[in-house]
C-alpha cells in the first residue's frame, strides 16, 4: 500500500454520543463486516462496555475502502471514552493523524467532548467535527452546530451530519476521512520507529503490543527493544486486525498492527514507549512518554473468606488485559486476607469491581477508597501512603499533601450556583468560569482528589438534573490539615473503617458515620458503643442499644422442625456478617463510611 | 418408647386474626370423614405402647358436638393408657357447656388448656375471638366444679396499642381465676393470618421484653414458677405433655398437621384436608443423624427455664455437652450457666435465647 493512500484515525467524543455505533457503522461502510455480523459496538468487546456505553479497551481495526479508483487503507484507532484513561487516549491520538469529533445532536458540546478535543489538539491531528443523533426527535442541530462553531472555530461547511441508527452521511464522513486527514509522514527507509499505544492478552499469543509505525519497517524475526524501558525482544508474528486477525510478514511506516514478540507480561510493555531495531536504533524516542501511575486504592475482600484464592487468580486475570491495574496482597484484622488494588480513577476502580463481582462470580467489601498521600516525616524523609493503615504515627508526621485536580465541570448556566456551592463544600478553590455559549459554561475549581472519590459525581449529577459533566487532571499535590480517622466498635479500632479525611470535616463525618453504623449494625447481646477518634480524642460517638427480644415464644410439636429452620436461617444471616471482636458487622456497615449523608431510619 | 400422643382437630366456628395453624371452618359432614381418617390413621400406626400424655388441641375440640366427641374418644380410647396419665383438652370458652367438660372429665381428660388470651374485650375483638371475659370466669367456676382442677390457660401479650397498664390490670385478673398454669405469648404476625395480609406490624421490641418482665415478675411473686419460655406453673403443675417436647422425647402426633417424632425419624402430616380424608397422611420427613438429634435437644432443652441435666444429656446422647459446639465458649460468657447439675441459658439472655441457639444448628 502506498504511504499515501494510508489515513490514521480515531473517534473522540463524551460518553454516550454515539462513538461506537459510528465506528459500527463505518465498518459496514468499509465492508469489513456485513451488515447481519454488525454487533451493537463491535470493537467494545466486553459485555460492561456495551452495557455500560464506554470502551475501556481500545482495538484498533484496519478498513479498505475504494474511492475515486484509488484503493485506501483507513487503521480506525478506537481511543477509550473516559477521563480515567486520559493518557491512554492521548497516546491513541498520538499514534493518529486525524480524528473524528462526534457530537450528540440532543446534548451539545458535554466535559468530555472538550477535553478530548483538547487532547486532540495537542497532538496536532485534523478534526473532523460530526453532530450525530440526528435522527432523534430532540435533535437540536443548528444549537449544536453553533456550539461547535463558538467553542472550536468550526467551519459550518466543515460539520457532517450523521445517524448512526440510520447510517446517514457516514459515507460522506468516510470520505472526509479520506480527503481531510493527511497521509503518514514517515519514512520507510530510516531506522525503525514506532509508538506503543495499547497491548493486550490473549490467551492463544500471550502479549499482544498495538503500535504505529512512524519510521522504518518492522518485519517478522527483528529484534526490536523498547527504548524507555530498555527491554529487548524477537518479533514472532505481525498482526492486522480487520476485524479478524490477519498475519502479515511486515508493517512499514505509516500502519498501524499488532506485534507478538516474546514478552511475558503486560506490565512489560507501556502505553507511549517507543520501539526501535536493537541493531539499528533510531536517534531519539517519541515525546511524551508518561508511566501509568495509579490515583485511586482500594482494599478488596472476599466475602467468604475461603475465596481468597479465588480473588486473587481473577485480578490476574483481569491484570493481564489491563496494566494499569496493580494489586498487593494486604490483611485487615476485620476482613481477613484481601488485595489493596490501584486504580487509574473511579470509573477504572468501579469497572474493575464490577468485573470481579460478575465475571468471576465474586461476592467483595470493597473498603472506603483512598488516594495516595504524600507525607512528610519529622526525619525529612517523604512516603507514599495509600491507605489509611499505613499512615505513620502522628508523631513521625511533619505535614501531608495530598492530590489536588483541576475540574473541567460543562454546565447549563442556571446550574452554576448550586454547582459552586458543591465545589465549595468539598474544598474547592474557585479558578473560574468559561462561557461557551451564554447558556453554557464551564466551571474551573481545584479540589482534594479525595473529595471526588465519594458521591462528588452523584451530587453534580443529581444538582444539575443530570445535565452537567466534568472530568479532571491532577495538577500535583499540596499540603493539608489531615488526619487519621478511626471508627472504634465496642471499643476495638475496626481497621477497615478508617480513613484519612480534612480536620474540619472530621466532626460532621465522623457523627455520620457512627449514626449511619448505628442503623446497620444489628442490636446484639450487649450494647454496644459506636465511635469516630482522631488519635486518643473520640469525636462522635453512638451507642446501639442492647437486644432485647430474640426469641421463639412458642414452640410445641408441630412447631419444632419449623423453628429449627428458622434458626438456622438465622444462623446464615450471621454467617454473612463480619465478626469484629465479639461484634457481628454486616458488610453494609463497610459501605457506610462511603456516605456523607445520614441513613433516615 | 413413645409415650405421648397427639391429635389434631382442625375444625373452629371462628377464624382468629393471629391463627397460623391448620383449621378449617366447622362442617359436619367434613369432621365425619375427617374422625374416620384419624381413626384409620390411628390403627396404622399405634403401635400399642403404654401412654403417658396426650394432647388434644386444634383449631377448636370443643367445637364438635357430643356425638362427634364420642367418635373422637372411641379413637382415644385405642390407646392403651398408664395408670399415671395426663389427658389435656383444648378449649375456648364459648363453644363449652357444662354438658361438654362433664362428658370430657367422664372421658378421662384431667387437664384443660383453656384459649382466653386477653380480658378486655377491645382486645379480644382485635384477636378475632368472640368471648368475654365473664364468660370464662363462668366455664373456670364450671371445670373446676366438675372436678378438673388442672386447667391452663393461654394469654397473648403485646398487642397493638398495649399499655404496661393495660397488660398488668389484665394480669390480676387473669390470676383472679386461680389456675395452676398460665401461658404467655408475645403476639407474633404471622404468614397467613388476618393481622399478617392488614400489614400489622409486632410491637416495639423494648416494650415487649418490659412486658415479658412485668409477666414474669407479677406470676413468680405470686407463686408460679417459670418453667419455660412462655409457660408458668405452680408446684407440679408443669404440662407433663409439653415437656416431652422440650426434653425431646419421642412422640405421635395423629390427625392433619400433626408432627410426630418416631425413632429416627421426626415427619410432619399434610396439611391437605382432602389428602388426609383420602390416606395420605406423611407431608414430609427428616431423618434424623446422632447431630441433628443433638441439636433438638440443646434447641428444645434450652426452652426450658431450669435447663439441660448435664448427666442424663450424656447418657442419652453418649456424649460430653459441655464439649459440644462453642458450650464453653458461651459459659465463659455467661450466657451459660452451670447450676444444680444442668446447664442453663443466663436468666438475663432468655429472651434473646435464639442468639445462644444459632449456635447448635446448622453447619
Amino acid at each position: 500500500m502506498k504511504q499515501e493512500n494510508i489515513r490514521n484515525f480515531s473517534i473522540i467524543a463524551h460518553i454516550d454520543h454515539g462513538k461506537s455505533t459510528i465506528a459500527d457503522r463505518i465498518l459496514e461502510v468499509t465492508k469489513a463486516v456485513s451488515k447481519r455480523e454488525i454487533k451493537e459496538q463491535m470493537l467494545d468487546n466486553m459485555d460492561i462496555e456495551r452495557e455500560r456505553g464506554i470502551t475501556i479497551k481500545l482495538n484498533t481495526v484496519r478498513l479498505k475502502y475504494q474511492y475515486k479508483n484509488e484503493e485506501y487503507m483507513l487503521n480506525l484507532i478506537d481511543t477509550p471514552g473516559h477521563v480515567d484513561f486520559s493518557y491512554e487516549v492521548s497516546r491513541s491520538l498520538a499514534a493518529s493523524d486525524g480524528a473524528i469529533l462526534v457530537v450528540d445532536a440532543t446534548q451539545g458540546i458535554e466535559a468530555q467532548t472538550i477535553a478530548n478535543m483538547y487532547l486532540a489538539m495537542d497532538n496536532n491531528l485534523t478534526i473532523i467535527p460530526i453532530i450525530n443523533k440526528i435522527d432523534l426527535p430532540s435533535a437540536d442541530i443548528k444549537k449544536v452546530k453553533q456550539e461547535l462553531i463558538d467553542t472550536f472555530g468550526f467551519k459550518d461547511e466543515e460539520i457532517i451530519l450523521t445517524s448512526a441508527k440510520t447510517g446517514e452521511g457516514i459515507k460522506e464522513l468516510v470520505e472526509a476521512v479520506i480527503e481531510r486527514v493527511p497521509s503518514p509522514k514517515g519514512n520507510s527507509n530510516k531506522p525503525l520507529k514506532a509508538l506503543i499505544f495499547d497491548s493486550l492478552y490473549d490467551s492463544y499469543r500471550g502479549v499482544l503490543t498495538l503500535g504505529r509505525i512512524f519510521d522504518g519497517t518492522l518485519k517478522v524475526h527483528d529484534k526490536i527493544e523498547f527504548m524507555q524501558t530498555g527491554g529487548v525482544y524477537e518479533v514472532t508474528e505481525l498482526f492486522v486486525y480487520n476485524p479478524n486477525f490477519t498475519k502479515v510478514s511486515e508493517l512499514s511506516s505509516g500502519e498501524v498492527g499488532y506485534i507478538v514478540a516474546s514478552i511475558k507480561t503486560l506490565a512489560d510493555v507501556n502505553v507511549g514507549d517507543t520501539i526501535t531495531l536493537e541493531n539499528n536504533k533510531c536517534s531519539e524516542a517519541l515525546p511524551g512518554y508518561k508511566k501509568i501511575q495509579q490515583v485511586v486504592f482500594t482494599g478488596l475482600y472476599p466475602t467468604e473468606t475461603n475465596k481468597y484464592n479465588e480473588l486473587r487468580e481473577a485480578l490476574m486475570k483481569l491484570k493481564l488485559n489491563d496494566a494499569s491495574l496493580t494489586f498487593e496482597p494486604e490483611t485487615s484484622e476485620a476482613l481477613g486476607f484481601g488485595f489493596r488494588c490501584g486504580f487509574l480513577g473511579l470509573l477504572h476502580m468501579d469497572v474493575i469491581e464490577e468485573r470481579l463481582e460478575r465475571e468471576f462470580n465474586l461476592n467483595l467489601i470493597a473498603t472506603s477508597p483512598s488516594v495516595v498521600y504524600e507525607v512528610l516525616l519529622t526525619n525529612g524523609e517523604i512516603i507514599k501512603v495509600d491507605s489509611p493503615q499505613k499512615l505513620p504515627e502522628p508523631g513521625k508526621i511533619k505535614s501531608i499533601s495530598e492530590p489536588y485536580i483541576l475540574t473541567n465541570v460543562f454546565t447549563p448556566s442556571e446550574y452554576i450556583g448550586s454547582l459552586m456551592e458543591l465545589c465549595q463544600n468539598k474544598r474547592g478553590i474557585y479558578k473560574n468560569i468559561e462561557y461557551l455559549t451564554p447558556e453554557r459554561a464551564i466551571l474551573h475549581y481545584e479540589l482534594p482528589l479525595s473529595e471526588i472519590v465519594y458521591d462528588f459525581f452523584d451530587k453534580l449529577k443529581s444538582i444539575s438534573k443530570g445535565y452537567a459533566s466534568f472530568d479532571y487532571e491532577i495538577i500535583g499535590y499540596r499540603p493539608s490539615n489531615l488526619v487519621k480517622m478511626d471508627i472504634l466498635v465496642n471499643g476495638e479500632i475496626v481497621d477497615a473503617l478508617s480513613t484519612i479525611i480534612h480536620k474540619d470535616f472530621a466532626y460532621n463525618r465522623g457523627r455520620v458515620v457512627v449514626n449511619n453504623l448505628k442503623e446497620i449494625i444489628p442490636r446484639q447481646l450487649f450494647s454496644i458503643p459506636i465511635q469516630a477518634a482522631i488519635g486518643a480524642k473520640v469525636i462522635a460517638r453512638s451507642d446501639i442499644k442492647a437486644l432485647r427480644k430474640d426469641v421463639l415464644a412458642k414452640c410445641y410439636g408441630g412447631d419444632v422442625s419449623r423453628k429449627k429452620k428458622l434458626l438456622e436461617k438465622q444462623k446464615e444471616g450471621k454467617k454473612r456478617m463480619k465478626q469484629i471482636g465479639s461484634v457481628e458487622i454486616p458488610q453494609d456497615a463497610f459501605l457506610a463510611v462511603l456516605s456523607n449523608e445520614e441513613i433516615n431510619d | 418408647m413413645i409415650s405421648s400422643v397427639y391429635i389434631h382437630i382442625p375444625f373452629c366456628h371462628n377464624i382468629c386474626t393471629y391463627c397460623s395453624f391448620t383449621k378449617f371452618y366447622y362442617n359436619q359432614d367434613m369432621v365425619k370423614k375427617y374422625l374416620i381418617s384419624l381413626k384409620e390413621e390411628v390403627l396404622k400406626r399405634y403401635k400399642g405402647e403404654e401412654i403417658k400424655t396426650i394432647y388434644v388441641g386444634g383449631g377448636t375440640p370443643n367445637v364438635l358436638t357430643i356425638t362427634e366427641l364420642e367418635e373422637l374418644f372411641k379413637i382415644i380410647a385405642i390407646f392403651k393408657l398408664s395408670n399415671d396419665y395426663e389427658f389435656t383438652f383444648e378449649v375456648n370458652p364459648e363453644c363449652l357447656d357444662y354438658e361438654k367438660i362433664k362428658f370430657l372429665k367422664q372421658h378421662k381428660v384431667n387437664r384443660i388448656s383453656m384459649g382466653v388470651e386477653r380480658v378486655n374485650s377491645k382486645f379480644l375483638k382485635y384477636l378475632g375471638r368472640e368471648h368475654n371475659f365473664n364468660l370464662v370466669k363462668e366455664r373456670i367456676q364450671e371445670i373446676k366444679d366438675i372436678g378438673i382442677l388442672n386447667i391452663n390457660v393461654d394469654f397473648i401479650y403485646a398487642l397493638k396499642n398495649e399499655t404496661l397498664k393495660d397488660l398488668d390490670k389484665e394480669l390480676d385478673l387473669l390470676l383472679s381465676l386461680d389456675v395452676p398454669h398460665i401461658s404467655t405469648y408475645s403476639l407474633m404476625i404471622e404468614e397467613h393470618t388476618k393481622l399478617y395480609i392488614d400489614k400489622t406490624l409486632e410491637i416495639d421490641s423494648d416494650l415487649d421484653y418490659l412486658m415479658y418482665d412485668l409477666i414474669r415478675k407479677k406470676l413468680i411473686s405470686k407463686g408460679f414458677k417459670h418453667y419455660e419460655i412462655s409457660n408458668f406453673a405452680k408446684s407440679s403443675y408443669e404440662s407433663r405433655h409439653n415437656l416431652v417436647y422440650w426434653n425431646n422425647m419421642e412422640y405421635y402426633g395423629f390427625g392433619l398437621s400433626a408432627a410426630s417424632y418416631v425413632g429416627n425419624k421426626r415427619f410432619t402430616n399434610t396439611s391437605n384436608l382432602n389428602k388426609y380424608i383420602n390416606g395420605n397422611y406423611i407431608k414430609e420427613t427428616e431423618t434424623l443423624s446422632k447431630k441433628d438429634k443433638i441439636s433438638y435437644a440443646l434447641i428444645l432443652g434450652f426452652r426450658k427455664i431450669e435447663g439441660i441435666n448435664i448427666q442424663e444429656f450424656n447418657k442419652k446422647y453418649n456424649v460430653n455437652l459441655l464439649e459440644l459446639y462453642n458450650i464453653k465458649e458461651l459459659i465463659k460468657n455467661k450466657n451459660l450457666i452451670i447450676q444444680d447439675g444442668n446447664l442453663r441459658i443466663s436468666y438475663d439472655k432468655i429472651y434473646v435465647s435464639n442468639n445462644i441457639l444459632v449456635n447448635f444448628v446448622g453447619e
